[in-house]
């Protein structure tokens, strides 16, 4: 498969900042791919590096097998989304969409049948003689879209497009950026600190905090599979629990530090004593039969969103697991919970690397 | 008290200390209406009894004021036009980036912008005598106030220039612009209104100008109209009405200006001057 | 060069060209005046070393002498009373009128805008406005005052040594009152409104909350507004050179009319430049405090 952009040994400083660590990303032609992260973690820079406004300190940045290091944005052929759409004020929307043809001297007729082709995709046909400032919010968003669509780019770069809508239509809007993707068999890189935009919208997620990838690849499999603790925790929500736990004696069971000596006899083959952290999904906790396997915990809070409930207990960490529909259970009460082995992740509690079944 | 009846009850007190406020520009416009007897009346009559329109005739000519005011006309536009063209790229840039450098350069414009003309037009005659800049006075008065204005019109267009969003300049360039035509087609249209009115308040500044003026230009026929007025004001004048008239006729266009673009002015002004 | 024209095309060089240019332009006509004025006030300069560069050097005589001058410190002192009283005449008058326009009205906001007028007019115009105004036998100033019964005889203003100085400072706050307004007003309205409702709720009444919010609240804009009405004051010349022109007997004459008048007048160039550079320290150190209380705000 052909590769469309290829970033390797990208390091990026802001004076002694060290803004962007050694990243290595390959996005091969008609992918979709997700850098998700928390606040300040590198991402948008990142993007703003591809885009050319910023540049990188060291490495190579290839796009379809050019090196793209030093030239200016206007000389990348890509295509860009900005959070705040910055669609130009003093412009219409038509004029908004074929700016960029006119710079590259497209004929006046051709790029107004331009214009009015991508209107028609994108429902923007009534608007196009309107000014950006009487649009809604969605509307404009779907400008910003257009106007990069109209250029056919060897990339479309979004940063966090859907941040400024309201929580229906950004649900509604991640799906139409998707299907636009899938129709245009186009190349996108797409910037958002919302995991579950990540997780539903992207074939490749590439996972950042402070200037470093924890890890990349498809969406399942960074759920199944977190390289780490942080990663753990960054995906699926509500988010993971962390349980701290020693390694027992015979190498192959859990002591888990909660009140009461909780010991989990498992098939594990580590090292005896070992300190660590055991990660376990709301979603996969299961209320026990007293004479099974699993660990008592009292209860503290329940709450309830009618399709599921989300139960919190009273422990330190404390837990959380999920139960479909309502909920029996009463703050008070002790719970019997237990978990299947292949849905446990069992990280060093130093390091916060992976451990269990590699 | 009802909400409209304190309104107005304000609205009365407000008017009359604007009227006690602006009363020295009243005084202004009657007595250049007035005859010379009824200027001195005792009590002053605060209506002219016959208005003496024929005194502003009268004035122009003999003061050959047309020739002072296209003077101050050609000194204001010069210093406008060379302060807008140097001071607007700069304003974009201490406005574009923040870093050391940025921040040196705005103090150094703060410092630049507080330096009284009267003390700098000493070293600046003397400088511009040496270099032989004097045998083009109004040329050296424009530079001269250029220098002196220019802070002040960098630090409101800067202001201006920060309201306009940086991505909408990054999505030009993504579109295929380059810096210069970005800044042409994107950043300079947006701020335009802000720059307009920096012009105008240094526009009005230029044209009222006195120390630079007075020092540097000795040909009466290159005077503007400040310097004119100035020597129409001996120790023991007494054509107060004419005088009066000369100084209608000077400030009543500026007066014009303001009152006309007053919301944008005041707004441009308060937005630069405490940030 | 063709790594130049694309930079200036595409990169940082256009910052450079844009910032450069002005600040070539400023250091030519502002930076390099200043420091040829500390050379100057170390040389004796007259009329006949103008055109010369190599002019006799006198080392700090010419500070020795200035100093040595019997009409040196009254001018140092009038500079004093004069920035003094113009600021804090402006400043009051200016916060009152703030104050009454703060409560909103309708016409309030254009009403306050229209008291611009006298900052907008050229200094000399307001000059000649009030030297006719502030007349002796004449003015409309002492005839009011007579009218009211503040004064029996009429005061002769401009002549009089005891109140020529005082003839510029009316002017002057005239001139200033409505900048200073019109800036403590942004200052006014930035405050949020919800504090006063927390304070009445508290139990604060009106007097309380402007010495307990307001004026807290108001400091920094209060700093700016006093470093500029300093600067704006030591700026003034035209009123000078309008009403008392110094007079009479320098009673009303201050530094940085006297630079001017001892350059342009006597021609002791020297003089002048020394006056001069005594007085930029003054007004650095002016500007230092006005950018120190801005600071937070021009980094934004």
């Amino acid at each position: 498969m052909t590769q469309q952009i290829e970033l390797s040994g990208i390091n990026k400083y802001y004076g002694a900042y060290h803004a962007l660590r050694d990243i290595n990303l390959s996005i091969p032609k008609g992918a979709f791919v997700a850098l998700v992260g928390p606040s300040g973690c590198g991402k948008s820079t990142l993007l703003r590096s591809l885009a050319g406004l910023e540049t990188i300190s060291s490495g190579d940045l290839v796009i379809a097998g050019e090196r793209m290091n030093d030239m200016p944005p206007r000389k990348r052929d890509l295509a860009m989304v900005f959070q705040s759409y910055a669609l130009y004020p003093h412009m219409t929307v038509e004029q908004n969409l074929t700016y960029s043809l006119r710079i590259k001297g497209v004929k006046k007729a051709q790029a107004k049948k331009a214009a009015e082709e991508v209107a028609a995709i994108t429902g923007l046909s009534d608007l196009l003689h309107r000014y950006p400032r009487e649009l809604s919010g969605g509307q404009r968003q779907r400008v910003a879209m257009s106007r990069a669509i109209i250029r056919h780019p060897k990339a479309f770069l979004f940063d966090e497009p859907l941040s400024n809508l309201d929580a229906a239509l950004r649900v509604h809007m991640r799906k139409e950026i998707r299907a636009l993707h899938d129709r245009l068999g186009a190349t996108s890189v797409y910037v958002t600190h919302d995991q579950v935009e990540a997780m539903t919208m992207a074939d490749h997620v590439v996972i950042m905090r402070a200037g470093v990838i924890e890890q990349q690849g498809r969406p399942l499999d960074l759920y199944d599979r977190p390289a780490n603790r942080f990663v753990a925790g960054f995906i699926g929500s509500p988010a993971m629990n962390f349980i701290p736990a020693k390694i027992g004696e015979n190498g192959r069971s859990l002591v888990l530090d909660l009140p009461g000596t909780q010991m989990l006899d498992l098939d594990l083959a580590l090292q005896p004593g070992r300190e660590v952290l055991v990660g376990v999904r709301p979603e996969h906790l299961v209320i026990a039969p007293p004479d099974q396997l699993g660990f008592d915990v009292p209860i503290v809070a329940i709450e309830s969103t009618g399709a599921t409930t989300f139960v919190t207990t009273q422990t330190s960490p404390e837990i959380v697991f999920v139960q479909n529909g309502r909920s029996s259970l009463q703050a008070g009460h002790t719970v019997r919970l237990g978990f299947a082995l292949e849905n446990v992740h069992i990280f060093d509690a130093a390091s916060e690397q992976r451990l269990s079944g590699d | 008290m009802s909400e409209t009846a304190r309104n107005r009850l304000m609205l009365m007190i407000a008017l009359i200390m604007a009227a006690i406020y602006l009363f020295p520009l009243y005084w202004m416009y009657v007595t250049s209406l007035k005859s010379g007897s009824e200027m001195f009346a005792n009590p002053p009559s605060f209506l002219p009894s016959s208005a003496q329109w024929q005194t502003f005739a009268f004035v122009w000519e003999s003061r050959n004021l047309g020739r002072y005011l296209w003077n101050s006309t050609v000194i204001a536009f010069g210093s406008v036009a060379l302060i807008a063209v140097l001071g607007t790229g700069c304003a974009y840039v201490l406005a574009r980036y923040r870093n050391v450098w940025v921040d040196l350069g705005l103090f150094l414009i703060l410092m630049l912008q507080v330096l009284p003309a009267s003390l700098m037009v000493t070293p600046i005659f003397v400088g511009f005598t040496q270099v032989g800049l004097l045998d083009y006075p109004r040329l050296a008065v424009i530079l001269a106030i250029a220098a002196k204005s220019m802070p002040f019109f960098v630090v409101l267009v800067r202001a201006t220039f920060m309201a306009v969003p940086m991505e909408l300049e990054e999505a030009a360039l993504v579109d295929g612009n380059s810096r210069v035509g970005a800044f042409f087609n994107i950043v300079l249209p947006l701020a335009r209104n802000g720059i307009l009115v920096s012009a105008i308040l240094i526009f009005m500044q230029a044209f009222g100008e006195f120390v630079y003026s007075k020092s540097m230009i000795q040909d009466v026929s290159l005077q503007p109209a400040s310097v004119g007025l100035n020597s129409f004001m001996g120790p023991n004048t007494s054509e107060w009405n004419n005088i009066m008239a000369y100084a209608t006729m000077y400030v009543t266009p500026i007066l014009a200006i303001f009152v006309l673009l007053q919301r944008r002015i005041v707004s441009g002004l308060t937005s630069g001057a405490l940030k | 060069m063709r790594r130049i024209i694309a930079s200036v095309r595409d990169g940082r060089g256009f910052d450079f060209v844009l910032v450069g240019v002005p600040f070539a332009f400023l250091f030519a006509l502002a930076g390099l005046p200043l420091i040829y004025n500390i050379l100057m006030s170390f040389q004796e300069v007259d009329m006949f070393s103008l055109g010369s560069f190599i002019r006799p050097f006198v080392g700090i005589d010419n500070y020795v002498a200035l100093f040595r001058q019997p009409e040196t410190w009254p001018i140092l002192t009038n500079t004093l009373i004069f920035v003094v009283g113009s600021i804090a005449g402006q400043f009051v008058i200016g916060f009152g009128l703030a104050l009454f326009f703060w409560t909103s009205f309708p016409g309030a906001s254009w009403l306050r805008g229209l008291f611009l007028v006298s900052w907008v007019m050229p200094g000399l115009v307001v000059g000649a406005i009030w030297n006719w105004i502030l007349s002796g036998d004449f003015g409309v100033l002492n005839f009011f005052l007579r009218e009211s019964g503040l004064i029996t005889a009429n005061i002769f203003w401009r002549s009089d040594p005891n109140f020529s100085l005082w003839a510029v400072v009316i002017a002057n706050i005239w001139l200033g009152t409505s900048f200073n307004m019109i800036l403590l007003s942004v200052g006014l309205s930035a405050i949020p409104g919800d504090l006063y409702e927390a304070a009445d709720m508290d139990g604060a009444n009106a007097w309380q909350r402007f010495w307990t919010i307001t004026l807290p609240m108001m400091r920094s804009t209060i700093g700016a507004i006093i470093a500029l009405g300093l600067i704006f004051t030591l700026q003034q010349f035209d009123l000078f050179a309008a009403i008392t022109d110094g007079g009479p007997n320098n009673s009303s004459n201050v530094a940085q009319y006297w630079a001017w008048d001892l350059s342009f007048r006597q021609y002791d160039f020297g003089r002048g430049a020394t006056i001069s550079v005594i007085m930029t320290v003054f007004v650095m150190f002016a500007a230092a405090v006005y950018v120190r209380s801005t600071r937070h705000e021009v980094r934004g």
